[in-house]
């Protein structure tokens, strides 16, 4: 009995290792032989957040950095922290002169240690194109002077996610369009007890995603093309006097303590009618599907529909969280630390992550828009191509260290919170243009 | 150099007052550990090696950082006082700062009495004592990080248990918006700060309780003394070393809180609940503008110096009288 | 132990009502981590005006999320390392500030206002920022991720803190003991460790208590000095793992929260055991 299972542990190995080899052809095996000497016995150490889907962490550890590793020949180690604890980590790392090699970023944070990375032009420039072109806002968060300073990874698309019937119960087949319908829409539900949700408090994602792009659809904006602090405009008065009465009219008052999770709480129990957030809400009630029920009892997951932000008198916009690597300047396997990034960054091995994500990420690039992925299920259909929307903050100016200390500052989200609060929008707009020349000079 | 005399003088008066501590320094080790002064040194070595070794350094690159232009990755240049100057007239540094006063005094007071009145209950004798004593310090022992979240749940506008009971016994119609109102939100991580401290006084003032001699109690109180009397009269002045010293490390730590508010709020809505070392991470760390972040952290540190130099001189003073 | 006055009724009045309104506020959000660590996600995401709003008790008590923890996250291990760290950080810095808070207290020298305070001030340092040069500093004597990088680090906030409230406990020590035993031929050395160390118990305990809780939950240096997840502590592997993005796995984080605080308490009741019997000596002696 022994022998034979060890033999035909054995042959599994064999058999394994034989279509191995016939898989990846002659050229694989040559790859492999060409791992870079210099990589030999070099270990890579990568810090990322711990995605919201902890499927795409596994694969990620357990599949794709193995081949990673084999294609380099060099050991590779994952570390996945908590997206508020990559900043504090990135600080002691670059002031410290060591750290990990590899470490991932949200917003535009890697304008903030420009002078802790290294050019990844060569390899960003590939990626993108290969893959028809980097969105916008992928691009200009990940670009200082005309050099790529971070390579861009995934988008984090936020759309609003509604409830299908209690829109259609007041005669909204559709999501309102503009500002007006969405206000008017959200005054009849909140009588009902079904407001919409949204935070005003100092939160990383929710916030910034809503006041910036809602900002820019009334013609608003922190500077110009020129740097020029423009804030205290006709538009900005009208965004903000507009609001006030939108939160009074149509919104959860509670969003003012709300951080990034509450409105998924609020939105999954049931007590908000729409939400600005990730996908997570949905792909969380796919999840879970007997966790989470409508009021008449089904399964939520058969209610929510998303939607990009309304119009503004000025436009649509949006702001969808991208994010990026870094490979920083003072690691010691700096070509192989690209070298890694241009692996992962390939069609062929950011694929199985990029389906692992079920539409909660989108790629950086246009391509991915055309994925079989997106066929699979319809209410996952608008994040698709969410991401030509997304501008990037500082926006009409360049997304520098400047617009990341205005975000950092929760400045454009606090003159909401601070007129909805009740003070005079006119002095809302005056203090957060005193505290924007103060940042710009 | 001037000091010597003096100080020699002081120990001329040690000599006096105990005979036996100055030996010959023919008795070698022995000589030495009966020597006050060799001996103190020696005690105080293991403490000032690792003092120097892990804070000496940080701390004088932190006072350098606050007066250069630093940011994350770059030494910047010398600017003098230019951060603490910006900082002067920031809106929210000024916030920060009465929120980071208001927030340590008001605590204190609470943790101080909160912490005494509890003592004073441990310290009598009732079934179950020794678990009470140790269950009632979960709350210090707790990681900040996870009690936070569990706070933040109970005053969440969707779900706060708190609402749900006051909503129950009839006192509030409507909910209450604990982290979403201007001042509720400060209320609130007073709230979570006190319901943190109160175990660390307790159980340290309850120490203190313990090594006070029952004999002058019960001596008191067969003088006819009130309760009341007997704890001001006899518990107070004996316990007041201990207390000093632990409403001294409670206000700095107080002072320097970070956690708490980081998890609850992270200093919104607009500000109201930013404190120094929240608002000086934010800057520091999330806008990498380390040497403004430094100059925020250290605004006060001369006006802590002085109140601590003299609060510490204060305890000295009590204690030798 | 001092005698309670009075009729009964007083008796609840002054006594067991304070104490059961501390213990209930100090105990009841562990109450509710607790009914959290049992609920299915469905029960708990229920607003607080609904009907079926039960935040005191849950109808379809779950172990889903105890299991999640222990499978699916190493919590075994960082409670290894929590403990590990944080009893070798107490026992050093207890070591220090007993010798130190002695010496302080008890030794007549001429630097001895001034080192004390010194010895203060480091503890009024800002530590939210300085954990950027200590990284510095634990990277050139190569101690990152390592448990030595927070096990030599965290002395510097525990030992200004140790040794002053230990010198608060020798100074309500009569000297006059200590005296005694000097006279009766004890080298000062004898005296410190046979008969103050002993009498001061409750204050060591206490100081290591705190020393222990105060590493047990720090935060900012375990976040940043170490990065295997192996080497990780119970705050922040739990963060690390349990906080996906804008989810929070409350079940398995509450879990967390519990199973890494109440077995202390439960260690630290045996202690307070001591703590009564240090009482007895000291007054004995």
């Amino acid at each position: 009995m022994d022998a034979k299972r060890i033999n035909r542990r054995q042959f599994i190995k064999v058999s394994g290792a034989t279509a191995a080899v016939a898989a990846t052809g002659l050229e694989g095996v040559l790859a492999a032989r060409r791992a870079p000497a210099y990589a030999q016995g070099v270990t890579l150490n990568m810090v990322r957040w711990a995605d919201f889907v902890p499927a795409s962490d596994k694969l990620l550890r357990d599949e794709i950095l193995p081949k990673a590793e084999k294609a380099l020949g060099a050991t590779i180690k994952l570390e996945t922290i908590n997206a508020n604890d990559i900043q504090p980590r990135i600080t002691a790392a670059i002031e410290g002169g060591g750290g990990p090699d590899i470490i991932m970023t949200q917003h535009n944070w890697q304008h903030l240690y420009e002078k802790g990375v290294v050019d990844v032009t060569d390899v960003a420039e590939k990626i993108g194109k290969a893959q028809g072109g980097f969105y916008k806002q992928s691009r200009d968060v990940a670009v200082s002077g005309g050099k790529f300073i971070a390579v861009p990874w995934s988008v984090v698309g936020l759309m609003i996610a509604y409830r299908k019937s209690w829109l259609a119960e007041e005669g909204a087949m559709k999501f309102p369009a503009t500002w007006e319908e969405y206000r008017a829409l959200g005054k009849k539900l909140k009588a009902k007890g079904r407001p919409i949700g949204q935070t005003m408090g100092h939160t990383f994602g929710d916030a910034p995603a809503f006041a910036y792009p809602y900002l820019w659809s009334w013609g608003g904006a922190e500077v110009d093309t020129n740097g020029k602090v423009v804030l205290n405009s006709k538009e900005t008065l009208e965004s903000v006097e507009f609001m006030v009465g939108f939160w009074k009219d149509a919104h959860d008052e509670g969003g003012l303590a709300w951080d990034d999770s509450s409105n998924n709480r609020a939105f999954l129990s049931g007590t908000i009618c729409a939400t600005l957030n990730g996908a997570s809400i949905y792909i969380e009630s796919l999840r879970k599907p007997d966790q989470y029920k409508t009021d008449k009892g089904e399964q939520l997951k058969t209610d929510i529909l998303h939607a990009t932000l309304p119009k503004g008198p000025k436009g649509q916009f949006a702001y969808h969280v991208p994010f990026s690597h870094m490979v920083m300047k003072y690691g010691k396997n700096q070509k192989l630390a690209k070298d890694l990034l241009l692996w992962l960054g390939t069609r062929e091995n950011f694929d199985p992550w990029f389906v692992s994500q079920k539409g909660f990420s989108v790629g950086t690039t246009t391509d991915w828009e055309k994925h079989a992925i997106w066929k699979e299920d319809p209410i996952m259909l608008p994040y698709r191509d969410a991401a030509r929307l997304g501008r990037a903050p500082g926006f009409a100016g360049p997304p520098n260290a400047k617009a990341a200390e205005v975000q950092t500052k929760y400045i454009l989200t606090d003159i909401y919170a601070k007129a909805i609060q009740g003070m005079a929008p006119a002095d809302a707009v005056k203090w957060a243009e005193g505290e924007l020349k103060k940042i710009y000079g | 150099m001037t000091v010597k005399p003096i100080a020699g003088g002081r120990g001329g008066a040690a000599t006096a007052a105990l005979p036996r501590s100055r030996v010959s320094p023919a008795r070698g080790l022995g000589g030495l550990l009966e020597d006050e002064r060799s001996l103190a040194y020696l005690l105080l070595a293991p403490t000032a090696l690792i003092l120097t070794m892990f804070i000496a350094y940080p701390f004088l690159r932190g006072v350098w950082l606050s007066v250069t232009s630093a940011t994350v990755g770059d030494p910047g240049d010398y600017v003098g006082l230019k951060n603490f100057e910006k900082a002067w007239n920031d809106t929210i540094f000024h916030r920060a700062a009465v929120n980071t006063f208001v927030y340590t005094g008001v605590t204190t007071v609470f943790k101080l009495a909160f912490g005494m009145w509890l003592a004073l209950l441990l310290n009598r004798e009732f079934r179950a004592k020794r678990f009470a004593r140790a269950f009632i310090l979960l709350p210090f022992i707790i990681p900040t990080v996870l009690s936070t979240l569990a706070w933040q749940w109970l005053f969440d506008p969707t779900f706060s248990v708190i609402n749900w009971c006051l909503w129950q016994l009839g006192l509030i119609t409507q909910r209450i918006n604990w982290l979403g109102d201007e001042y509720l939100a400060l209320v609130s991580i007073m709230i979570v700060n006190v319901w943190r401290g109160v175990p660390f006084y307790a159980i340290s003032l309850l120490a203190g309780l313990q090594t006070i001699n029952p004999e002058l109690q019960e001596a008191a109180a067969i003088d006819g003394a009130t309760p009341r009397q007997r704890f001001w009269k006899i518990t107070w002045p004996l316990l007041l070393p201990v207390t000093m010293v632990v409403v001294l490390f409670s206000v700095i730590q107080t002072f320097a809180d970070f956690q708490l508010v980081y998890v609850l709020t992270r200093g919104g809505p607009a500000n109201a609940t930013h404190l120094f070392a929240t608002y000086a991470y934010q800057i520091g760390v999330g806008a990498g503008l380390l040497g403004q972040g430094a100059a925020i952290s250290l605004a006060l540190f001369p006006v802590l110096l002085v109140v601590v130099i003299f609060q510490l001189w204060y305890i000295r003073r009590t204690e030798t009288v | 132990m001092a005698m309670i006055e009075g009729s009964r009724w007083r008796k609840v009045a002054v006594f067991y009502a304070p104490l059961f309104a501390f213990i209930f506020g100090l105990l009841f959000p562990f109450y509710w981590m607790l009914v959290t660590t049992f609920r299915p996600d469905g029960e708990l995401y229920r607003p607080w005006n609904r009907a079926n709003y039960s935040p005191f008790w849950t109808m379809h008590p779950t172990l889903e999320h105890i299991r999640y923890l222990f499978s699916e996250t190493l919590f075994g291990t960082w409670l290894y390392n929590t403990m590990f760290i944080s009893i070798v950080s107490t026992l050093i810095s207890l070591f220090c500030g007993l010798l130190a808070g002695y010496a302080l207290a008890r030794l007549r020298f001429n630097l001895a206002g001034s080192l004390g305070t010194s010895i203060f001030v480091t503890y009024l340092v800002p530590p939210t920022l300085l954990f950027i040069p200590l990284a510095e500093i634990t990277r050139t004597f190569h101690l990152t991720d390592t448990p030595w990088a927070l096990i030599l680090t965290y002395p510097t906030f525990l030992i200004p803190f140790c040794t002053w409230l230990l010198m608060g406990y020798f100074k309500t020590i009569p000297k006059e003991l200590e005296e005694c035993a000097r006279i009766d031929g004890a080298t000062r050395v004898q005296a410190m460790v046979r008969i103050i160390f002993p009498i001061a118990m409750p204050g060591i305990l206490s100081a290591g208590i705190f020393a222990f809780t105060l590493s047990w939950n720090e935060f900012i240096y375990a976040l940043v000095f170490l990065s295997t997840t192996q080497q990780k502590t119970v705050p922040v592997g739990v963060v690390s793992e349990l906080i996906r993005g804008d989810v929070f796995y409350w079940g398995p984080l509450m879990a967390g929260a519990l199973l890494g605080s109440i077995p202390v308490a439960f260690v630290f009741a045996f202690f307070v055991e001591h703590y009564v019997a240090g009482l007895t000596g000291s007054v004995k002696g």
